[in-house]
């Protein structure tokens, strides 16, 4: 990842000023998290051949403490918080290898990442997703690929929420249409509570 | 909300679906006139009765397949393109 890239809600970037909220409805950009896509023919042997277990399609494994999103038979996404070196090792023999090895998906440029967390979170996505998201029906290992404010989004547990990967442009409008559906989050009858 | 079974993603609103149309065979390059391709390009079947055509899930973008009555939209079944049971 280059130390000079400027995401959108950095200063410079296209979504500068757009307030990312704190409080009930939590919501953190972790776009500059190190991630890495591969997709196409290829992919998954590729993977395969270095020893990584693949996952069924829309489940999630793991890689040597990353993420491991098995998004299609083909598309395979990475995902590393903190230090990213196991990432960066693959990275780099994926770009070394002349053989099949499937595509780049450019999932560190073309996606945002988003961190939906705080006490109101789940109210928060039953107003911004159609998908029954109850911990009994969507649970840490499985994915939705789906839209979450109407925008084409794939969307995963995190710790205490929800991580949202979606088109990096849509990044202040999907920070903004989760401020328009908090006001709403905050009185839902407590008898709803605990179900979610 | 219109429900749209996806084969690799489930039941989904049928807002996440674009549609691409009917399977149809293609033509023979060396075979064909110039009235067949332009039949073939610009004209739309349009008939009644039970067809299987491709749709794609937008989220995902995964293409498959569903067998639709064009009478009633209803959609009888949905299967991936490789499923060798799909077609028959």
């Amino acid at each position: 990842m280059e130390a000079t890239a400027t995401y959108p809600f950095m200063a410079g970037g296209a979504a500068e000023g757009t307030t990312l909220q704190a409080g009930a409805v939590a919501l953190a950009d972790l776009t500059a998290c190190p991630r890495f896509g591969l997709k196409g023919g290829g992919s998954a042997a590729w993977l395969k051949s270095r020893g990584i277990s693949l996952p069924d399609i829309n489940r999630i494994g793991a890689y040597r403490g990353m993420r491991l999103l098995r998004l299609g038979n083909e598309d395979i996404l990475l995902l590393a918080e903190g230090g990213g070196e196991a990432l960066a090792g693959l990275r780099e023999a994926w770009v070394r290898d002349s053989g099949a090895k499937g595509y780049s998906s450019w999932r560190e440029e073309g996606w945002a990442w988003l961190r939906l967390s705080g006490l109101r979170a789940p109210q928060a996505m039953q107003r911004l997703c159609a998908l029954d998201l109850r911990a009994d029906k969507f649970g840490v290992e499985d994915i939705a690929q789906t839209r979450v404010a109407q925008v084409e989004a794939v969307l995963v547990r995190a710790p205490a929420g929800f991580d949202v990967l979606f088109d990096v442009t849509a990044s202040a409008y999907f920070a903004r249409a989760v401020a328009a559906v908090t006001p709403y989050c905050q009185d839902l009858p407590t008898e709803t509570e605990g179900n979610i | 909300m219109k429900i749209l079974t996806c084969p690799m993603n489930g039941d989904r609103n049928i807002d996440e679906f674009q549609s691409f149309g009917p399977v149809r065979a293609g033509l023979d390059p060396d075979r064909t006139a110039d009235a067949e391709w332009a039949r073939h390009l610009f004209r739309a079947e349009n008939r009644k009765g039970v067809v299987i055509e491709w749709w794609r899930h937008v989220p995902s973008n995964y293409y498959f397949l569903a067998e639709r009555d064009l009478v009633s939209n209803e959609i009888i079944r949905t299967f991936d393109s490789s499923d060798p049971q799909g077609r028959t």
